[in-house]
């Protein structure tokens, strides 16, 4: 498989959170706006690819019994730098994805692609891996997030669009979360069954 | 038995450098975050007394036990040496968590100045409006002779603070918290009187 086949599914025949539903905890919980769902999707491919690549780096030294652990130590220490980095430099963010950035840790993508891929390939493929599957998600809740926060909110990346009275509150309140990805999702297979 | 110790040192040297790797990252970031929060309550400050070159944190000597629990500091903002206002930093109990909120008073007309939320966990797009300087409008300038109350229609009477629509319970949290820092302005500063 070539290095550019490898970026594209992550972005469309693999993606993350509509094909392989991974991740969806901080999907369904942090994407009521735009702004949110580009935040922590932008902190996800940041662990993702860090990992990824000392992953793959060190995918001879590490003994196949003790992988597991080792994969969950080094994606913890990135999502904790991670973690201070955005309380340091975009305390607004910080405040607003609150408990989600720690629970990066635990997100399935990451120790996904660390078991699967990168422990199993050379450092070049690993960084295109994560940098496909880590903006699929992106792009993913980011496209959630647009359908609840322009539903719910009224308005796109904090711009008004919608008066006063027309939004449904409901879209950023969390059964707008299931709603909305839900409503995509069936939407995906339905076309892709017919090109199919 | 060699196969465990092997095992266990390597996890140990994992764990080791993912641990002096987050402590060298920690001591870059936390000057950094520390001055944000410095910086971020020094803002809220302005906010809500603008009229101020100095604020003091005066909480050790003004908030005497017992006292109200709901108080949590206790802030004096100068302008020129002088004490003109005072910054009370309140938490209450909303809807669905804590609500932290700062008030100010002016202590030469016995007003409150105006306040703000820094930081709740309200319903979004219900509760969470009490963070909208629309909603902090409806305590501006408010006088400090009768402890305020919450109502569901426009106010008539000038201690009446209008709630949120379907928030009340938010509402009346947050005036909670201005009518403690209120009992506590009086008590403490109303008598003193500008040189």
């Amino acid at each position: 498989m070539n290095l550019k086949d490898q970026f594209t599914r992550g972005l469309v025949q693999e993606n993350p959170l509509f094909r392989l539903l991974l991740g969806m905890c901080p999907a369904l919980a942090v994407t009521t706006s735009v702004n949110n769902g580009l935040g922590m999707g932008v902190a996800v491919t940041g662990v993702l690819l860090a990992s990824n690549i000392v992953v793959s780096a060190m995918r001879k030294v590490i003994p196949s019994s003790v992988r597991i652990p080792a994969f969950i130590v080094i994606i913890a220490t990135f999502v904790t730098i991670t973690d201070m980095l955005m309380h340091a430099f975009t305390p607004a963010l910080y405040t607003a994805l609150g408990i989600f950035i720690p629970l990066i840790v635990v997100n399935c993508i990451i120790l996904g692609r660390a078991e699967s891929f990168a422990s199993r390939n050379t450092m070049l493929p690993a960084i295109v891996d994560a940098l496909g599957m880590g903006i699929g998600f992106t792009v993913a809740l980011v496209m959630v997030s647009a359908v609840r926060e322009v539903l719910g909110a009224g308005s796109f990346f904090g711009l008004p669009l919608l008066p006063e009275n027309i939004p449904a509150l409901i879209m950023i309140l969390p059964p707008g979360g299931f709603i909305a990805l839900g409503c995509i999702l069936g939407l995906m297979n339905k076309f892709q069954r017919k090109t199919a | 038995m060699r196969d465990i110790l092997k095992l266990g040192l390597f996890l140990l040297l994992v764990a080791g450098v993912a641990g002096a790797s987050l402590s060298y990252v920690n001591s870059l970031a936390s000057p950094l975050i520390a001055a944000q929060i410095l910086q971020n309550k020094l803002d809220s400050f302005k906010e809500v007394y603008p009229q101020s070159d100095k604020v003091v944190d005066e909480t050790t000597t003004h908030l005497i036990p017992p006292h109200d629990p709901v108080i949590k500091e206790v802030n004096v903002a100068y302008l020129e040496e002088v004490p003109v206002g005072v910054i009370y930093a309140v938490e209450t109990k909303g809807y669905s968590g804590p609500i932290a909120l700062l008030a100010g008073f002016d202590i030469a007309t016995a007003r409150i100045t105006t306040i703000k939320v820094l930081s709740q966990r309200e319903t979004p797009g219900l509760g969470a409006k009490a963070t909208e300087s629309k909603f902090y409008d409806r305590y501006k300038d408010k006088g400090i002779d009768l402890a305020l109350e919450v109502t569901k229609t426009p106010p008539l009477k000038e201690n009446q603070v209008q709630a949120i629509t379907a928030s009340t319970i938010t509402t009346k949290a947050v005036t909670k918290g201005v009518n403690a820092a209120r009992e506590h302005f009086i008590a403490h500063f109303a008598a003193v009187k500008q040189p």
